[in-house]
């Protein structure tokens, strides 16, 4: 472990895309803005996949990484529906899984939103729609905002939400 | 055991109208049969190749073929909910049909009875940012006695979606069947247009489909060696790794325009620097080498990987176990030792004969070095010539890929430019169904390290 704490000393804290990170700098500060006042500064997501290609699970995943550092502006990713805000819906929503997403949906307690990530909940993917897809999610469930991208980014994905946050200060749940 | 049994690598049917044609594909060869439709009936394989056993429950609710002498019968895409006697796989069935919840009809479990035995669900919907799939634990006290794997909610009727589409209309949704591994899908399908056309890519087309291949490895293996020790309690690992990991699909959108490389082998290469990539290939080979003599002195967490979740090589090679699950159980299997510019340029297959999560743990570091070895000898050799997709075809192709999760088969058939038929075997839908045998002898509480160390697709699977 010695090992590690000099190369984490050595190192030292590194700035590798100045552009990038001052937008990150913006975007933070007003992402914590809109947490502190709408989820009392924490927000709690539950995302759940209705059948996607794991390309946006890998990029929220990456959301966490030190690049990225999601947690420090008072967003988790939750484990049960029942401690979540927001439900963040990937995938094309295929016939088997409906079932279980709108479980989980009632799952989350009121007052509560459900964001959809990527093309495929909006039917946007290549995907055509077969008999085993039942996306646009919007038919099964009320969506409040959607984060574009095949997938989004991880530095679309903070955008989406705080452009999530600035919708609440005119749409409430 | 018999080690001299051929592997199995695919069965599935084929609607030809008047009959079903029942293909199996062997490692030695394919055999063809014909099922009568009025009839629909065919011999079991599950009992000789337990790997089977999917294969032709799947078919069963594809086809509606009843399979004799097959131990289980149940239906495997179709769940709880799905409307009676409905194959969706037929020709006569319209890809648009829109389905009715039917009545609820549940799910037999695998289950060990006995005193004081008791069930764990565990799914769909999974604690943390995963894909969704059902595991069903049967323990006494902490100790897993058996376990089964249900999968199958993500299926999207991508084979059925995929029917009439010329090669070039299929390669975005191919791109996009998994997430993890489409660099590799893509490549399958390349080189089945390249099959129907009579051709074969130029070495600088392979080399830099190559390129990108290893680079997929890399952001997996990567995110694996993150994640496995994380599973392990040993967090710090995870926040190293995955900081590489994001460097490696940094590259990638540099070299594709796309953090996964989507589309990316269909469309006209990008303008790059090899010089770059090969200082950022020298920087990780210095990564690789801090990382392993960092990780290797952390008692606690091999404590946690040593022995823990074997699958021996006799399993191995029955369920035919492919990519570094297979060869971390000491069964040298790869398709790229049998692709000529990798072997011309000092391939060598990694593996391991202890086949715990310790040797697949051990199998992803050594893989993923030798794959920054052949990195660096595949950039001069790459040429910015461009792919495109003929609409020639006619016939039956098949093409096999080493994905970051093991081999991939691609079997494809033409008629007049357009798919009639496309069969997509992931290399996790025989990996999973191994996944049971590495349970018993092990607590419940190691089942995410072990499933964490085997890396399996629930996308390229559920299909």
């Amino acid at each position: 472990m010695l090992t590690y704490w000099q190369k984490r000393f050595r190192t030292g804290v590194l700035t590798e895309r100045p552009e990038f990170d001052e937008r990150m700098k913006v975007l933070r500060k007003r992402l914590k803005k809109g947490i502190a006042k709408h989820f009392a500064g924490s927000l709690a997501i539950r995302m759940v996949d209705s059948g996607s290609c794991n390309a946006c699970e890998a990029e929220c995943n990456a959301l966490s990484n030190p690049y990225y550092d999601l947690e420090r502006l008072g967003i988790r990713f939750v484990a049960s529906p029942r401690h979540a805000d927001v439900m963040l819906l990937s995938g094309v929503l295929t016939f088997n899984m409906l079932p279980h997403v709108l479980d989980a949906w009632e799952q989350i307690p009121e007052p509560k939103w459900c964001i959809t990530l990527g093309d495929c909940p909006v039917m946007e993917a290549p995907f055509t729609r077969t008999f085993a897809i039942e996306a646009p999610a919007a038919e099964h469930l009320p969506i409040t905002h959607h984060i574009p991208g095949c997938p989004p980014s991880p530095d679309r994905i903070i955008e989406g939400l705080l452009e999530f946050l600035e919708k609440l200060d005119t749409v409430k749940s | 055991m018999n080690e001299s049994k051929k592997r199995l690598i695919a069965r599935y049917a084929v609607d030809r109208g008047e009959d079903f044609e029942l293909i199996t594909r062997f490692d030695d060869g394919t055999i063809r049969e014909r099922v009568s439709k009025e009839d629909p009936r065919a011999a079991s394989i599950m009992p000789r190749y337990p790997a089977a056993i999917w294969f032709e429950r799947k078919i069963r609710d594809d086809f509606g073929i009843r399979f004799e002498g097959a131990f289980d019968q149940r239906p495997l895409l179709h769940h709880e909910r799905w409307p009676r006697d409905l194959h969706p796989m037929r020709r006569d069935f319209d890809v648009h049909t829109v389905l009715e919840l039917s009545d609820y009809r549940p799910y037999r479990y695998e289950a060990i009875g006995g005193d004081g035995v008791f069930e764990v669900a565990v799914g769909p919907i999974h604690a943390g940012i995963i894909e969704p799939g059902h595991f069903q634990f049967s323990q006494a006290g902490e100790d897993m006695l058996h376990q089964e794997v249900r999968h199958f909610y993500k299926y999207r009727g991508i084979e059925k979606m995929l029917e009439g589409k010329t090669l070039a209309e299929a390669a975005p949704v191919v791109a996009r069947i998994s997430g993890n591994e489409s660099v590799a899908a893509q490549i399958a399908l390349a080189r089945i247009a390249e099959a129907a056309a009579g051709e074969e890519a130029e070495t600088g087309i392979a080399a830099r489909r190559a390129l990108l291949l290893e680079s997929e490895r890399l952001a997996h293996h990567w995110t694996d060696l993150g994640f496995i020790p994380n599973d392990a309690g040993f967090a710090a690992a995870l926040a190293y790794a995955s900081a590489r990991a994001e460097e490696v699909r940094r590259w990638m959108a540099e070299l594709t325009g796309h953090r996964f490389a989507f589309d990316a082998i269909a469309s006209k290469p990008r303008p790059w620097n090899p010089d770059q990539i090969l200082r950022r290939i020298a920087g990780m080979r210095e990564a690789i080498d801090w990382f392993e003599n960092w990780i290797v002195g952390i008692p606690s967490l091999w404590d946690r990987m040593d022995t823990t979740g074997i699958l021996p090589r006799s399993d191995a090679l029955r369920y035919g176990c492919v990519g570094v699950v297979a060869r971390a159980s000491g069964v040298a299997l790869d398709v790229r030792a049998s692709e000529a510019l990798y072997t011309h340029n000092g391939f060598a297959i990694q593996s391991e004969e202890s086949g715990d999560v310790a040797a697949r743990f051990k199998v992803r570091i050594a893989e993923l070095r030798h794959s920054l070895e052949l990195m660096e000898r595949f950039v001069p050799l790459c040429s910015e010539a461009p792919f495109v997709f003929t609409e020639k075809g006619e016939g039956a192709f098949e093409s096999f890929v080493e994905s970051s999760l093991g081999e991939l088969y691609l079997a494809v058939e033409m008629e007049e430019g357009r798919i009639r038929r496309f069969f997509f075997r992931d290399p996790s839908f025989v990996n999973w169904q191994a996944l049971h045998r590495m349970m018993p002898g092990n607590i419940i509480a190691d089942f995410p390290l072990i499933n964490k160390s085997c890396d399996l697709s629930y996308a390229g699977n559920d299909l």
